[in-house]
């Protein structure tokens, strides 16, 4: 097997100041943003709007609520722009905006995320569904008859530190130092946590695809 | 699952491995590494032919999905006159 580098961009490190969250999350005596110069806009439309997509998503996994993901990408938005002066150009913006992005999350948003039923990922990391469906579906065929919406409630259902992780990776395509440098911890902590949540992910969408008679127990 | 049992022959550093491998986070000597032990190891190969398929099928499920017009369109009116952002 000669497996295609899922990755398709890697990028620089990211240059985020280290007190950039607490900085940029001061706001104005207003709460209005300045105006600023119509180059240093351009400049934020053309190198960082681009990447408005990417923040939304990530925002609605981390937020679970459109109407709040919304507010999430705004306020990302608008500190990343006060906040321009920062960004060092040719450096990795998108990861930049991200660590904006769940700073903000972290430090305004995370209580008012609905609650949902979590998934206890200690509970259920040490088993591997592979020996379950090795005899029956190798190939694990029984995935493609989950719908989409399901695949995301289940991420949905991860705890938070997990389901960031997995975002970042499976859905953004990040690499680990990227997620290292948005989630603020060491790149090994980055690689097990991906490994547990996905690993906690497959099992939840194997059980599912029991419950709803895609692919039959191992007896 | 017979992995935990193989010890030897590489089969548990390729398993360990396996993830980042499929991530392309490896080096390039770990990476040849992995992939040798893929190419003479049956049931290792079987693995990652399956966790290979599952991250296929999550990304694939996770679609690349836009967001709102009205967000954009939000957003780049606050850029040009400024705004009061969202109260929390």
């Amino acid at each position: 097997m000669d497996p295609a580098n899922r990755r398709s961009d890697h990028c620089e490190s990211p240059e985020v100041e280290p007190s950039y969250a607490g900085s940029a999350g001061r706001r104005g005596e207003t709460g209005i943003v300045a105006h600023s110069s119509d180059a240093q806009r351009h400049a934020f439309e053309r190198e960082a709007l681009p990447h408005l997509d990417a923040v939304f998503r990530v925002a609605l996994r981390l937020s679970g609520n459109q109407a709040l993901a919304e507010d999430l990408a705004q306020e990302t938005m608008l500190k990343a722009f006060r906040a321009w002066h920062q960004y060092r150009p040719g450096t990795n913006v998108r990861a930049w905006l991200l660590t904006i992005l769940r700073n903000t999350f972290i430090n305004e948003y995370r209580k008012r995320r609905r609650a949902t039923a979590e998934v206890n990922v200690s509970d259920i990391e040490s088993f591997t569904v592979f020996p379950e469906v090795q005899e029956t579906d190798p190939e694990g065929r029984f995935f493609e008859q989950i719908v989409d919406e399901d695949v995301l409630k289940a991420i949905d259902a991860l705890p938070d530190e997990f389901r960031e992780s997995l975002v970042l990776s499976d859905v953004e395509g990040l690499s680990y130092q990227e997620i290292a440098e948005i989630t603020e911890v060491p790149v090994g902590t980055v690689k097990s946590r991906i490994y547990r949540a996905r690993q906690a992910l497959q099992r939840v969408l194997y059980d599912y695809a029991v419950e709803m008679g895609y692919i039959k127990p191992r007896k | 699952m017979t992995i935990e049992r193989r010890t030897d022959h590489g089969c548990r550093e390729a398993f360990d491995r396996l993830y980042a491998y499929l991530d392309g986070e490896l080096t390039e000597d770990q990476h040849e590494a992995v992939r040798r032990h893929l190419a003479a190891c049956r049931d290792c190969f079987a693995v990652a032919e399956f966790e290979s398929a599952y991250l296929r099928f999550v990304e694939a499920r996770t679609p690349s999905g836009r967001a709102p017009e009205h967000l954009r369109k939000r957003i780049l009116r606050s850029l040009l006159f400024g705004e009061r952002r969202p109260e929390p």
